[in-house]
């Protein structure tokens, strides 16, 4: 007789913000091997880039391709033309690219401390989270004009300019969020039931994140030191106060805790941005049609962002290809459910922060 | 335990942290991203903005005289304000305002009754291009005889 038991998790699911599906291969209560597909929210994106819009127009087009992360998405489109364009950017706009950037990863890396809590049980913590976030949130609609699609980035500077009651804005709302990321921390890191939940709970060695690939925020929580941001050189953001925060346990709490405290970075980059915000235009006329070929490597808040970008010197692009960090981690995210207990599952989930309408576009 | 019950009946008396939509409003940051406006007194029909609209929202009728008639479609635009950047006199001819736009409803046919305008532009244009061509031959047939 069969000694295993299959348990499916989604396509539909109460803990799940998209459609995934996982199948999981149970021994008892514990897990012993995952399958995972992940295709529901295809939208051919790739393929829209390519036939149906100009590539002027195709930076709106792939800001579509995921609610949270909708900035860099853009950004990564945007840097890949204008390199190949031959066009490099002025001091405040990349200033202004990294501000949005940065408030788009606290607003994110919000969102997932906040589902994290609501899978474990906690639905209090979850509204408090969510409601602490719309001060970013808040600050976001305000520079850019739009809640959640900013459409703020464009091919050759950005479309707004930041004001000084902007500045005002961000500077006071940040404050205010800074206060409340304290009493956060001191939540996740002492409330003895939360600490049930999350410690020792979906460990990721270090070993592992190496071998099957990690990125972003769930390899940093197991100690593997890899960010775009310290690797590429698009963006002055070691001159703006940027350090790699690193966790050594690989568990949920310290994937949360790598999150916590990539916030209070953020926060501290923000304030050094419309601190020191260079003049200049913020738009600049960039001539010429894309020719040849060109990657770009960026950041988002779920890890490694990955554009490829080829043109043939027309208006239409040959190729727009889209990695997105989700998809990425799969290897190691199905690693993590090994050998740990189903009803756990929902949360190390969670703890992913993984994004489908990214991975499927 | 003593120390949360307090602080659960002290959250019984604090403001509630939602906004009660439809009785209160939901107030705009300015400077948001709102409907297209145009003027036509001040457009000089260069066509700009249509090319540029990424959803392709703004569309021009050619009339047979020669004009050109604005037809915008408020559902299918994303506010982007590139037409705006693109036009050659911005907030004359072509502006965003802070409005937002409302749902549409079935009357209002944002899908099928766009898709009628869409096609009806798209005859009018090759009508007028195809009536143009049957001008032009006429116009070099004389050329030559006058260059001789």
């Amino acid at each position: 007789m069969k000694k295993t038991i299959q348990i499916p998790l989604g396509s539909q699911h109460i803990s799940l913000l998209e459609p995934i599906r996982f199948k999981f291969e149970c021994e008892n209560e514990k897990i012993i091997g995952v399958d995972a597909d992940v295709g529901f929210v295809h939208r051919g994106v790739e393929l829209a880039c390519t036939r149906s819009f100009e590539f002027k127009q195709v930076g709106y087009v792939v800001a579509r391709v995921c609610g949270l992360c909708a900035i860099t998405h853009s950004l990564s489109y945007t840097l890949a033309v204008e390199k190949l364009l031959g066009y490099v950017a002025n001091d405040r706009i990349k200033y202004l690219r990294m501000l949005m950037v940065e408030l788009d990863r606290i607003h994110s890396h919000m969102l997932c401390l906040a589902h994290t809590a609501e899978n474990a049980g906690f639905e209090a913590l979850f509204m408090q989270i969510m409601g602490d976030r719309e001060l970013v949130m808040e600050v976001q609609e305000a520079i850019s004009g739009n809640r959640v699609q900013f459409d703020y980035i464009s091919i050759g500077g950005v479309n707004r300019d930041l004001t000084s009651e902007l500045v005002d804005l961000v500077r006071k709302n940040l404050t205010t969020l800074s206060e409340k990321m304290e009493i956060l921390t001191g939540l996740f890191d002492n409330n003895w039931s939360l600490s049930l939940k999350y410690k020792g709970v979906g460990v990721l060695t270090l070993e592992d994140a190496y071998t099957y690939n990690a990125l972003g925020p769930l390899a940093r929580a197991s100690g593997l030191a890899t960010d775009v941001r310290a690797e590429t050189s698009d963006f002055p953001y070691e001159a703006l106060g940027y350090t790699m925060m690193l966790e050594s346990t690989g568990d949920i709490h310290a994937r949360n805790f790598v999150r916590l405290r990539e916030i209070v970075n953020s926060i501290a980059i923000c304030r050094n941005i419309v601190d020191n915000l260079p003049m200049g235009e913020i738009q600049e006329k960039v001539k010429g049609k894309p020719k040849g070929e060109e990657i770009v490597r960026i950041e988002a808040p779920r890890g490694e962002l990955f554009y490829l970008v080829r043109g043939n010197g027309t208006n239409t692009l040959e190729r727009v290809r889209i990695k997105t960090p989700t998809f990425s981690g799969i290897p190691a995210m199905m690693e993590v459910f090994k050998g740990s207990q189903y009803a756990d599952a929902p949360a190390i989930l969670a703890s992913f922060d993984p994004c489908m309408s990214c991975t499927a576009k | 335990m003593f120390k949360s019950m307090v602080e659960a009946f002290k959250n019984l008396f604090k403001p509630v942290r939602t906004i009660n939509y439809p009785a209160q409003e939901i107030i705009l940051p300015s400077g948001y991203r709102g409907l297209i406006e145009y003027d036509k007194e001040a457009c000089i029909f260069c066509d700009k903005c249509e090319k540029v609209c990424p959803p392709g929202a703004i569309l021009f009728y050619q009339h047979e005289e020669g004009e050109k008639e604005y037809r915008y479609n408020p559902w299918l635009c994303i506010y982007c304000g590139e037409c705006v950047r693109a036009c050659p006199k911005p907030q004359e001819a072509i502006w965003q305002s802070e409005t937002k736009q409302q749902s549409a409803v079935k009357e209002d046919g944002a899908n099928e009754g766009w898709f009628v305008w869409e096609e009806a532009c798209k005859k009018s244009r090759e009508a007028y291009a195809a009536a143009k061509k049957e001008r032009k031959p006429k116009m070099k047939s004389e050329e030559p005889l006058c260059v001789s």
